[in-house]
């Protein structure tokens, strides 16, 4: 199955939501549900650290515990620039390009209300996609190893190859550890 | 130079000019709502440091100004002469302009958004002036990254301009459907199409000497082009009501409304105290006898033109000094007088 908002990757998140009584169902990929769902937010850790836990327990909670999480829109707050989502809706401004992230479902609703659509389809700034390329191989070559590993040993738990997967958690945890033996010994090096 | 709105175009006599404007802002600062005032200097000259690219990449001269240190009266002449937004005039905080000789481009900085680009042109030519605005985009966004986002386009401080970020508008001098009461009814037809109808000075501003603003509404979800197209697809049915309703009112009261035209004129003519108001009413009814040709002047005329000139600000600049309304009016009376040609 193809992911609700992208159309493009696979679906590996059910992700359900409850706003104001009203029911909203889908099934997403990671990325998207990372960008625009509430339950990444709070669930992945601030940095969008990918510890194991976090992504584990917030698959558990996506698959096994339909409603995950309700949010207030009024208690929203855009972490970035401090516009809460009451003074949006007051003023109907928002106060920085974040906060369009910062308030996910709900500005994508209003959006929905004013222009009767969600999806850009205009004008990309010139050589949009070139830097965007550049930025995702970026990306990608600053993932640690161990963000790598549990890139891959997600992918084994949901292929149900346990073995691996456990050979995977086994490294990780070695690689955690060395890296916090490294901590603790770089302030007397 | 000559200023855009000095020349001649095709559908004059319906769509007095075509405008466009793109909503644009700085990755590197949040928005307006919560710039601070340090910040706000920065943003003004960081835009307006690019402006010898545009002067050099456009070929036409530019001239830069803060608009915030001009005086009520040099702003409110350039919100008459749509140079600025009455949003940028208002702002106390650093604003910046830069504005092209014949005012048809100009960039405003620190208005709602970091940037706006508007570009306008005499008659009916959208796609003229959203190339030149595009353009200019172009050359800005060499030098300054703005916010963009894959899914949501061109990121505004509120959320009605986002995706494109394009406003785009025709004004257009309807008297026959205002005559007939059919505005109301109109916007609300347009309505349906994501097409309003305002004042001429935009958002809650009201219509003056029978001049209308037409714009979309939509920003996002649809392209700048098929946005353009729905516009004139719009715009080209209310100058088909505008015309025959026209037609009707000149075949079923010629002469009352001749009647009308010249007494309009002969107001126009005599009068020694005119206000704003009654002035541009009165000159509506000059331009709208002059299209249907209830009335030949011996010399050339653009209305529209001398409805901006007898603004009260713009007036003032022509007075050259501060004055009451009293004042004013006298002079705009003596103005107008010296503009009117005599009648055939």
């Amino acid at each position: 199955m193809l992911c609700d908002i992208c159309h493009k990757r696979e679906a590996r998140i059910y992700y359900t939501e409850i706003i104001n009584g009203e029911k909203k169902e889908q099934h997403l990929c990671e990325e998207c549900a990372a960008e625009h769902t509430s339950f990444s937010a709070g669930k992945l850790g601030g940095k969008g650290e990918l510890t194991l836990g976090n992504l584990l327990s917030s698959l558990l909670q996506g698959f096994y515990n339909g409603e995950t999480k309700k949010v207030e829109n009024e208690d929203l707050v855009c972490p970035k620039c401090g516009t809460s989502f009451e003074e949006f809706s007051k003023t109907g401004l928002l106060g920085c390009a974040d906060c369009y992230k910062s308030f996910g479902s709900a500005i994508k609703e209003s959006l929905n209300k004013i222009h009767g659509s969600e999806l850009h389809t205009g004008k990309r700034p010139k050589g949009y996609e070139q830097e965007k390329a550049k930025e995702a191989e970026k990306r990608i070559q600053e993932l640690s190893e161990i963000e790598r590993l549990s890139i891959q040993l997600q992918q084994a738990i949901e292929q149900e190859e346990f073995e691996e997967a456990a050979r995977l958690r086994d490294r990780i945890r070695e690689l955690k550890a060395e890296e916090d033996q490294d901590k603790e010994g770089a302030p007397n090096a | 130079m000559r200023k855009w709105y000095e020349e001649t175009a095709e559908n004059g006599d319906v769509v007095i000019s075509s405008r466009v404007r793109l909503a644009r802002n700085l990755k590197s600062y949040v928005f307006g709502s919560r710039l601070r005032d340090a910040d706000a200097v920065r943003l003004v000259k960081e835009v307006q440091d690019v402006a010898p690219l545009v002067k050099e990449k456009d070929g036409k001269r530019y001239f830069l100004c803060n608009v915030n240190r001009l005086s009520e009266t040099d702003r409110e002449a350039m919100v008459e002469r749509y140079v600025v937004s009455p949003t940028l005039a208002a702002k106390k905080q650093e604003t910046g302009l830069i504005l092209s000789e014949d005012e048809s481009v100009s960039i405003m900085i620190n208005e709602e958004d970091h940037i706006r680009i508007q570009a306008v042109a005499a008659g009916m030519d959208l796609e003229k002036v959203f190339a030149e605005a595009n353009f200019i985009d172009d050359i800005l966004n060499e030098e300054l990254p703005f916010s963009f986002d894959d899914k949501l386009g061109y990121l505004t401080a509120c959320p009605t301009n986002v995706g494109t970020g394009l406003r785009a508008s025709y004004m257009m001098f309807l008297p026959a459907l205002m005559m007939t009461g059919r505005i109301q009814k109109l916007s609300e037809e347009m309505g349906k199409f994501g097409v309003t109808i305002r004042g001429i000075y935009g958002e809650g501003t009201k219509s003056q000497g029978c001049m209308y603003q037409v714009s979309n509404q939509k920003t996002l979800g649809r392209t700048e082009k098929e946005i353009i197209a729905n516009l004139d697809c719009i715009v080209d049915q209310i100058i088909k009501q505008e015309r025959d309703r026209r037609g009707y009112i000149l075949r079923e009261a010629n002469e009352k409304t001749q009647d009308k035209v010249c007494r309009s004129y002969g107001i126009l003519r005599y009068a020694k105290q005119l206000g704003t108001e009654d002035a541009m009413a009165l000159l509506a009814q000059i331009k709208f006898g002059m299209d249907t040709g209830l009335i030949h002047l011996k010399g050339e005329l653009n209305p529209h033109n001398l409805m901006m000139d007898i603004q009260p600000a713009s007036l003032q600049k022509l007075i050259g000094k501060n004055v009451g309304s009293l004042v004013r009016d006298r002079a705009r009376a003596e103005y107008i007088q010296k503009k009117l040609p005599d009648i055939e």
